[in-house]
C-alpha cells in the first residue's frame, strides 16, 4: 500500500523559473532549508528553458545568451545548498492543517508526497493570453510561448513558413529565433503601430543591452524581407485540418479589428500567435491571498509588498506570477523573496536581512522599468476583445462559443462562475487555464468591468492528476473510510 | 525540409516509439509531441463537443490539447519524455 | 413607505428558489434573496444524486416524489436540469458492509423504497463498470441524478416567469418588525414582507438568531471530485452500504466521484481547502468499485457546505414564537428531497393543513435558547 510520505522544509518554492530557482538559492545561502519544486525536469522555467539533457551544444553559446543565463542559474542554485525537486507535479497547495504553514502534495512515478513548510514561495511564472478568432483551434496553431519552447527547449521549427503574430518582445524573439536556425518566417503580424514601440522606448532604455538585441531582430526581420505588418490583427485561420493560411486586417490602437477594409491573406502551414502574458495566480488565490486588477500588470495580481510577502504570513509571490515584469525582475523578485523568507523564518538577522536586499531593490526598481515597458505592450486589447465572433469557441476545451458567453449573460448569469455553471466554459481538462482570461473580459464588458466579472475560482488539482497515479496501490481495508451517516 | 533544428544541436543516437502502433523515428529527451510534430502527425485528437481536430497548442502542459496515452495513461504529449519503446495511443481519451 | 411583498424568501438554493415559485404559483408576490447568485452554494455545487439509497429513512416518501418531480422537470420547471433516470446500486464489499447494507435496505423498504438486494454476479449483470469484488448490492430502479450546476438556470427562468422578484447579491443582515410587516434589512436598503421564509442552508442558523432564536446547525465540508471525460465506464448511479461513495457518469462522459468526504471549512469563510488524503481515500474508493477510473484524470475536487441539525433531521415550519416567520432546510439529501418538501411548505404557506410528515420536523424541537421577538 503506497501512503503519502511526509517531509518538511523551511522554505518551499513552488516553480523552477528564475524567481523561483533565485528564491531558493537565496533562502538556502541565508540559512534555511529550502526545497523547488518544479515538474520540468531541470530549472529555468519558460524563459531558459534548457534543452534535453541528452542534447549537446555543438559549440559553446550554440544554445544562445538565454541558454547560458539559465545556465548560470542552475550552477547557482545547485551551489547553494537548496534541494531540489524536478520531475515533481505539484497537485495540491493548502494551509496546513494544525500546524502554521503551507502543505504541498506532490505525486510523480514514485507515489504520492506531501511537503511541509512554515514558509511558501509561489513563483508559478505566467501564461499566454491568446484571444480567440476564428480557425484559432486549427493544427499548426500555437501560442507564442509555445514557439519558444520548440525552439529554445525542443529545437523544433514550428512550420515551414510560420506567420508569427500577436504584440510583445516574444514577437520579434520568435520570428528572430525561426529564421536564425534556418526558418521560413511567412510574416509578422503586430497589433503594435511603430508609435506604440517608441512610447515605451524610454522605459526599454534601462536595459540598452536588451534593447540592442531587440533592434537586431527587426534589423533581421527587415533584412530577410519578411513581411512586416503593424497595426494589423490576425482575423482567421484559414484550412481544413490543419492551418494552411490566414487571413489579417487592420486594427485600431485598442485592437478593434477594421472589417470595413479588404483582410489580406499570408499562406503558412503554422500560425504561432501570443496577445501577451497573464500572471499565473492559481496557487494564492486557492489559499486565500488578496489579490487585485491590475491591468498594467497583465491581469489579477496578488496584493504583496517590496519583499514580496503576500497577504498571508509566509506566503511569497515572486516573478510575473505577481505581474509582468520579465525575466531579470522576476530574477531579483525571487532573490528578495528568499531572503525575507529567511529573515521572517528567524534564519537572517534584520540588519543581514537589509544589507543584502538594499543592492537588489535598486537592481529590481531598473530591472522593473524594462519589464514594465515590455508588458506595456502586451495589455489587454479591449477592442480586440470586442472583435471576437459570435461563432469563435472562446473555450476550446468544451467548444463553447461567444455566443454562448453572451446568451448566459443574457439570461441573467452576471460572473464568470454562473457563466462557466450555465454553459460548461473552463470545464474541461484545462479547468479554464487557456480560456478564464478571456472569457472574464468577455463578461466584463456586459457586467460593469473586471471586478464584477470575477475570476473562474481556482480549485485544485493545479494540473489533471491521473487517477492511477493518485491512488497508487492500495488494499480495500486501509481505505479510511469515514463512519456511516446516519440513517 | 524537416522541422527539427540542425543548426547548433548534436543530439543522441535517435530511438523508435510506437504510435498507434506504427514505428516513429525519435530522440530521447525531446518530448513525444515534438517527436509527433517532426514526424508530420498535425491533429492528436478531436475536441469531444465540436468533433474539430486538435494539435499541440501550449506546448506547457496546461492547454491539454495534445492529449494522448502512454499505456493507459492520459498525458498531454508535450509533457511526455521519448525514451526507446514508448508505446503512444493518439485520440486523446474520449 | 416602500410596497409590502406577501414573503420574502431568503436564500435562493434549492429549498428557497422551490418555495418561491410554488408561492409565487399560488398568487403570492414574492422576492428571492441571495447574498450570492442563485444556486450557487449547496444547490449549485453539489453531486447532483438523486437517490433513495443514501437517504433518511424518515426522507424516503418525499425523495421518492421528489425523485418523479425532478425526472418531470421540463414539464413543471420548464427545464430537465440534465437529469437521467436510471438504476442505482449501493455496493458491499465485505461481510462487515454486507451486514450494514442489509440492514439499511430493510429499513429504507419499510419506508416505502423499492430497493432489493441482489449478488455479485446480478450487480455486474445490471453494471457492467462495476468490479467483481463486489459481494451484495442495493439494488433500486428509482435512482438517477441531475446536473446540479444547471440548477440556478433552470430556476431563474421559471422564477422569472412567475414574477419572483429575484435579489441576487443582496445580503439580509436582519430584520425588523415596524406596522404588521417585517423589514428585511439589506446594504441596498429593506425590503418589506408580510412573511418571512428562511432557506439558507448551512447560514439558517445566523438567520434564525435575527429573530432572536438559537437553533445550531452543523456544517458539513463534502468534497467532490470530477474526471476528464472518458468512455462508458458506468451507466447507473453507485454507491457503497455505509453512504460513503456515490459515483455517476454524466452523458459528457465525466464521472463525478462524491459520498461526503469532508475537508475544511466553516461557514464564516466558506470551503476552505481539500483535505488531500480524504480525496485519495474518496478515489480509492471509487477505483475499487469502477476499475476503468483508473484510466482517467481527476480534473477538479471542489467543496459545498451542507447543514445538519442536531438530530440530523431537516428544520421546516414556523419559528417557535415569532410571528410570520418561517424555515425550510438541513435537509439529509436535500438537492433530491427539498423539492418535494419545499413544495410542500409552500402549500402549507398558502394555507393548506401541513403534511403530517413534515410535522415531525418542526423547528422548536431544535431550539436550544429560546428568547424570540
Ligand atoms: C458537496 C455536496 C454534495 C451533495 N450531494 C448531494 C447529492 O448528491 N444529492 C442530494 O440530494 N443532496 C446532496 N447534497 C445536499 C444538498 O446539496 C443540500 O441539501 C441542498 O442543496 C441544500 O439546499 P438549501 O437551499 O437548503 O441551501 P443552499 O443551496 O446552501 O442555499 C442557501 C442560500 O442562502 C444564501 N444565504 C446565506 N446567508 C444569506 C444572507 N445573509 N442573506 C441572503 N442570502 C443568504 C446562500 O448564499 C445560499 O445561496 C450535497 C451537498 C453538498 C455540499
Amino acid at each position: 500500500m503506497t501512503e503519502t510520505i511526509a517531509s518538511r522544509a523551511d522554505v518551499i518554492v513552488l516553480g523552477g523559473g528564475p524567481a523561483g530557482m533565485c528564491a531558493a538559492s537565496a533562502a538556502a545561502r541565508a540559512g534555511s532549508d529550502s526545497l523547488l519544486i518544479d515538474e520540468n525536469s531541470q530549472g529555468g522555467g519558460q524563459v531558459y528553458r534548457a534543452p534535453p539533457a541528452a542534447f549537446a551544444e555543438t559549440s559553446p553559446g550554440a544554445f544562445g545568451p538565454d541558454h547560458a543565463i539559465g545556465a548560470s542559474l542552475r550552477l547557482a542554485l545547485a551551489d547553494s545548498g537548496a534541494r531540489t525537486a524536478f520531475g515533481c507535479r505539484a497537485w495540491s497547495v493548502s494551509r496546513d492543517v494544525g500546524g502554521a504553514g503551507f502543505r504541498v502534495d506532490v505525486c510523480d512515478d514514485n507515489g504520492l508526497k506531501a511537503w511541509r513548510a512554515p514558509a511558501l514561495v509561489v513563483a508559478t511564472g505566467a501564461t499566454e493570453r491568446v484571444l480567440p478568432f476564428p480557425g484559432w483551434t486549427l493544427p499548426g496553431v500555437h501560442g507564442l510561448a509555445a514557439a519558444t519552447v520548440m525552439l529554445k527547449a525542443q529545437k523544433l521549427l514550428p512550420g515551414e513558413r510560420v506567420a508569427v503574430a500577436g504584440c510583445g518582445p516574444l514577437l520579434l524573439a520568435v520570428a528572430a529565433g525561426i529564421a536564425k536556425a534556418g526558418g521560413k518566417v511567412a510574416g509578422v503580424i503586430d497589433l503594435a503601430s511603430v508609435s506604440d514601440w517608441l512610447r515605451v522606448l524610454p522605459g526599454a532604455l534601462s536595459r540598452p543591452d536588451l534593447l540592442a538585441r531587440g533592434a537586431a531582430w527587426v534589423a533581421g526581420i527587415a533584412a530577410a524581407g519578411t513581411p512586416y505588418l503593424r497595426r494589423h490583427a490576425v482575423t482567421a485561420a484559414l484550412g481544413d485540418d490543419r492551418v494552411s493560411a490566414i487571413a489579417l486586417s487592420p486594427v485600431a490602437a485598442d485592437g478593434t479589428v477594421d472589417r470595413a477594409s479588404q483582410p489580406l491573406r499570408i499562406d503558412c502551414d503554422a500560425l504561432v500567435i501570443g496577445h501577451g502574458l497573464v500572471p499565473n495566480c492559481d496557487v494564492t488565490r486557492i489559499l486565500g491571498a488578496t489579490h487585485r486588477y491590475a491591468p498594467a500588470d497583465g491581469g489579477w495580481i496578488a496584493v504583496r509588498d517590496g519583499d514580496m510577502r503576500t497577504s498571508i504570513p509566509g506566503l511569497y509571490m515572486a516573478g510575473d506570477g505577481g505581474g509582468i515584469s520579465g525575466a531579470a525582475a522576476a530574477a531579483l523578485q525571487g532573490e528578495l523573496a528568499g531572503l525575507a523568507a529567511a529573515r521572517d523564518l528567524g534564519a537572517l538577522a534584520a540588519q543581514r536581512h537589509l544589507d543584502l536586499a538594499a543592492p537588489l531593490r535598486r537592481r529590481l526598481g531598473r530591472a522593473m522599468r524594462f519589464g514594465r515597458a515590455m508588458a506595456g505592450l502586451m495589455v489587454e486589447r479591449p477592442g480586440l476583445v470586442a472583435s471576437i465572433p459570435a461563432e469563435t469557441p472562446v473555450c476550446r476545451c468544451e467548444d463553447v462559443t461567444r455566443a454562448e458567453i453572451d446568451q448566459a449573460v443574457a439570461e441573467g448569469a452576471r460572473e464568470v462562475n454562473q457563466v462557466k455553471a450555465w454553459t460548461r466554459c473552463g470545464m474541461g481538462p484545462c479547468q479554464g487555464r487557456m480560456c478564464g482570461d478571456t472569457v472574464a473580459a468577455v463578461v466584463a464588458r456586459l457586467v460593469g468591468g473586471r471586478s464584477a466579472a470575477g475570476a473562474f475560482t481556482a480549485r485544485v488539482p493545479l494540473r489533471p492528476v491521473p487517477t492511477a497515479q493518485l491512488i497508487g496501490s492500495f488494499d480495500y481495508a486501509d481505505i479510511p473510510i469515514p463512519r456511516p451517516a446516519p440513517l | 525540409m524537416s522541422r527539427r533544428i540542425e543548426k547548433g544541436v548534436q543530439r543522441p543516437p535517435p530511438v523508435t516509439i510506437l504510435v498507434d502502433g506504427r514505428l516513429v523515428p525519435a530522440f530521447p529527451g525531446e518530448s513525444v509531441a515534438t517527436a509527433l510534430l517532426a514526424a508530420g502527425y498535425v491533429a492528436f485528437r478531436k475536441s469531444p463537443r465540436a468533433g474539430k481536430p486538435r494539435g499541440p497548442f501550449c506546448m506547457i502542459g496546461s492547454c491539454q490539447e495534445c492529449l494522448i496515452r502512454v499505456g493507459e495513461v492520459p498525458v498531454p504529449a508535450c509533457q511526455a519524455t521519448v525514451r526507446e519503446g514508448l508505446e503512444v495511443t493518439l485520440g486523446g481519451t474520449q | 413607505m416602500t410596497t409590502v411583498l406577501d414573503v420574502a424568501v431568503v436564500g435562493a438554493g434549492i429549498n428557497g428558489a422551490t418555495a418561491a415559485l410554488f408561492l409565487a404559483r399560488g398568487g403570492m408576490r414574492v422576492a428571492l434573496l441571495d447574498r450570492g447568485q442563485i444556486c450557487r452554494q449547496a444547490s449549485g455545487v453539489n453531486a447532483g444524486t438523486l437517490t433513495m439509497q443514501m437517504t433518511r429513512r424518515a426522507l424516503i416518501p418525499f425523495a421518492l416524489e421528489a425523485h418523479a418531480m425532478w425526472a418531470s422537470a421540463a414539464e413543471w420547471l420548464g427545464h430537465d436540469v440534465g437529469v437521467v433516470v436510471c438504476d442505482g446500486l449501493s455496493l458491499a464489499f465485505t461481510d462487515g458492509e454486507a451486514q450494514l447494507l442489509s440492514e439499511r435496505v430493510a429499513a429504507r423498504r419499510e419506508a416505502g423504497a423499492p430497493i432489493d438486494l441482489v449478488d455479485g454476479k446480478r450487480a455486474q449483470a445490471i453494471e457492467p463498470g462495476v468490479s467483481d469484488k463486489v459481494l451484495l448490492a442495493g439494488h433500486c430502479k428509482v435512482d438517477g441524478y441531475a446536473n446540479a450546476y444547471l440548477t440556478g438556470l433552470a430556476f431563474r427562468r421559471a422564477l422569472e416567469r412567475e414574477g419572483v422578484a429575484i435579489m441576487e447579491n443582496r445580503p439580509v443582515t436582519g430584520a425588523d418588525r415596524a406596522q404588521g410587516a417585517w423589514a428585511l434589512l439589506t446594504p441596498e436598503g429593506t425590503i418589506r414582507a408580510k412573511r418571512v421564509v428562511l432557506a439558507g442552508g448551512v447560514w439558517l442558523e445566523d438567520m434564525a438568531s435575527w429573530f432572536g432564536c438559537a437553533i445550531p446547525i452543523k456544517v458539513l465540508i463534502n468534497q467532490l471530485a470530477v474526471t476528464e471525460r472518458m468512455p462508458v465506464a458506468m451507466r447507473t448511479v453507485l454507491g457503497i452500504a455505509s453512504g460513503l461513495l456515490s459515483l455517476k457518469q454524466y452523458p459528457h462522459g465525466t464521472v463525478v466521484i462524491g459520498g461526503g468526504w469532508q475537508g475544511l471549512g466553516d461557514r464564516v469563510a466558506g470551503p476552505r481547502a481539500v483535505i488531500p488524503e480524504n480525496l485519495v481515500g474518496n478515489v480509492r474508493l471509487a477505483c475499487h468499485a469502477v476499475p476503468a477510473l483508473e484510466r482517467s484524470r481527476i480534473v477538479r475536487a471542489w467543496l459545498g457546505l451542507e447543514a445538519e441539525t442536531a438530530d440530523a433531521l431537516p428544520a421546516v415550519g414556523a419559528l417557535p414564537g415569532v410571528e410570520d416567520v418561517a424555515m425550510v432546510g438541513s435537509i439529509h439529501s436535500g438537492y433530491t428531497s427539498g423539492l418535494s418538501i419545499a413544495r410542500h411548505f409552500a402549500r402549507w404557506l398558502l394555507g393548506a393543513p401541513l403534511h403530517p410528515g413534515i410535522a415531525a420536523f418542526d423547528p422548536a424541537r431544535l431550539v436550544v435558547r429560546p428568547g424570540a421577538r
